[in-house]
């Protein structure tokens, strides 16, 4: 075991360990965002006075969870109603390590090196494979409780979960097609040329609004938050959940946000490139960061405008007209790639 | 590295299914089966192969399982009473099969250093990055392989088209033949919401029908029903 090895390890745990911090932030100030966002959108104020304008909020919040009494319900199945959060949270952060943050940049000591903490071969499989996992937090939830509303909730997700994963997966085809290949640094460097603004999103309009139906579909929001449709199911899979363990569904429901907006930004709009990232790539972290944070905007912002959907609808949406849409974009995309025309 | 990896997630591996085998709760049993789904992935990882470890994980995992643990959900299996012991022969048949499978994998890890695939080809293992790549394994897949993924493809398509005719055997009856769940026998309150406590039987298995045995035909709900 010699001493390269022994930094490369410690240097993989420091990456990790800054990313997770990173996103965890971003995640609790995207609650608070939420809130004052949702709360301008119904001409209310929303949290604003913890802290200049309610920036400690999120701290407040988080130190409420841990104080709170802890409520196990009697008859739940302890080992799997405990195991059912732990789930959430770790396969709604497992896909964060995978993603370029940026491009190659120079460190001082310790020469050049990629923004990325795992360049992996089958990147984008292994994002689609963690989420595919990811249901299990949720379903588990909802059956261990032993109550009816949580088991129709973790119903409910499960169902909606498998049915939009399918035109999920299908929406990303298209640009897996044109860029041939499925490790996601590739697909960022391949859209960096044109001075950064190749980005995907040109030439696969369809399936990236495919991809953002699915994707907030996938993260149980509105307008898909049926498994935790409040007027029907009081929470849905996490009612019978309290203190800590409801703040990590919590937190992995945003979690989830933001990786579902990384996935997006990553494959349609060009990841980390942008104007002038040849002369600063430095610039790299905060393009990227600065696209996310448009995606979740967007997330508040549909949230604060859409009615929920009906579960009926929401099945014959997604396997009637949202899958044949993604298999005809797939058709389309392997014709046009065939010919050589993009 | 490898060595210390691959004992981690082998053991892992048979912890699960043996746990599978033993849990009385058949959730239990469906959650080791997939600790097992994922321990095998985390070995294809380290063996190089990261394309079959993701298939692995979303094919398996992440949708055979979920469907598992959906039913049972859904069926709400409770936990299953241990019936008497009955079948005492299949113990030294078990002895026997367990003796020839661990006879058969020592065979295989003292005699068989190389792969029937090296052999055949010495020069392959000169670069053995390139096998499990997602780029190798597809143009294997529609060149040398095309035949059986052909064969494969169209065995899922009738399998598809199985489920799908045994699934739609409802339609067959005419449209309009509602069947209420566990109620070949309607009483009048069933059918009319109005007449609640009235238990007049009717033995039907459509509301329509019900409706139109009883007279409520002309009712003012009965032309607003969905």
């Amino acid at each position: 075991m010699d001493w390269n090895f022994v930094l490369s390890i410690i240097l993989q745990f420091t990456a990790i360990t800054v990313a997770f911090t990173v996103v965890l932030m971003i995640v609790a100030y995207t609650v608070l965002a939420e809130r004052r966002v949702l709360a301008f959108i119904q001409g209310r104020l929303g949290p604003n006075r913890v802290g200049y304008g309610g920036v400690l909020q999120p701290f407040a919040d988080l130190l409420k969870f841990i104080l709170k009494e802890e409520i196990v319900p009697d008859k739940s199945t302890k080992f799997v109603y405990f195991l059912a959060p732990i789930l959430a949270i770790t396969t709604a952060l497992m896909p964060l390590i995978v993603y370029p943050f940026g491009p190659t940049v120079r460190l001082p000591f310790l020469g050049d090196i990629a923004l990325v903490i795992a360049r992996f071969d089958v990147g984008l499989l292994y994002v689609l494979g963690i989420t595919s996992v990811g249901v299990y937090g949720i379903a588990l939830a909802g059956w261990s409780s032993n109550n009816k509303y949580s088991l129709m909730g973790g119903l409910r997700a499960s169902a909606q979960l498998i049915s939009y994963e399918l035109s999920l997966g299908l929406s990303l085809i298209g640009v897996v097609l044109m860029s041939g290949t499925l490790d996601l640094s590739g697909i960022v460097e391949q859209q960096s040329a044109w001075y950064g603004m190749r980005w995907n999103i040109i030439f696969q309009p369809i399936g990236f609004i495919i991809y953002l139906i699915s994707a907030i579909a996938e993260t149980n929001r509105v307008p898909f938050d049926l498994p935790e449709a409040e007027t029907e199911l009081v929470a849905g899979f996490h009612t019978e959940y309290s203190a800590l363990k409801f703040a990590l569904f919590f937190m992995a429901e945003y979690v989830n946000m933001f990786t579902v907006s990384m996935l997006a930004t990553t494959l349609f709009l060009g990841g980390w490139s942008g104007p002038f990232i040849q002369q600063l790539p430095w610039l790299g972290p905060f393009y990227f960061l600065g696209k996310i944070i448009f995606f979740l905007f967007l997330y508040i912002w549909i949230r604060g405008t859409l009615p929920r959907f009906r579960f009926d609808q929401l099945m014959n949406f997604g396997w009637k007209f949202l899958l044949p849409v993604a298999i005809l974009n797939i058709i389309l995309t392997a014709t046009l790639a065939l010919f050589g025309w993009i | 590295m490898s060595a210390i990896l691959f004992i981690l997630f082998a053991g892992l591996a048979i912890g699960c299914a043996v746990s599978m085998i033993v849990q009385r709760n058949p959730l239990y049993s469906a959650i080791s089966l997939i600790g097992v789904f994922i321990s095998l992935a985390c070995i294809y990882v380290t063996l190089a192969a990261p394309f079959i470890a993701a298939v692995q994980v979303i094919v398996y995992a992440g949708a055979i399982m979920v469907l598992v643990v959906f039913v049972i959900m859904l069926l709400n299996v409770e936990e299953e009473e241990r019936p008497a012991f009955r079948l005492r022969y299949l113990v030294p048949t078990a002895i026997l099969f367990a003796a020839l499978l661990a006879a058969e994998a020592s065979f295989v890890i003292f005699t068989v250093q190389t792969s029937p695939y090296q052999q055949a080809h010495p020069s392959a293992s000169a670069n053995p990055s390139e096998v499990g790549l997602t780029a190798s394994i597809g143009r294997g897949l529609f060149t040398q392989y095309l035949l059986p993924f052909e064969i494969t493809s169209l065995l899922l398509l009738m399998a598809i088209v199985g489920a799908m005719t045994l699934a739609r055997r409802a339609s067959f009856l005419s449209p309009n033949v509602r069947v209420v769940p566990g109620a070949q026998v309607l009483t009048r309150q069933t059918v009319d919401p109005r007449a609640v406590g009235d238990a007049t039987a009717i033995e039907t298995d459509s509301t329509i029908e019900a409706e139109r045995l009883l007279g409520l035909e002309n009712a003012p709900h009965a032309k607003d029903r969905d």
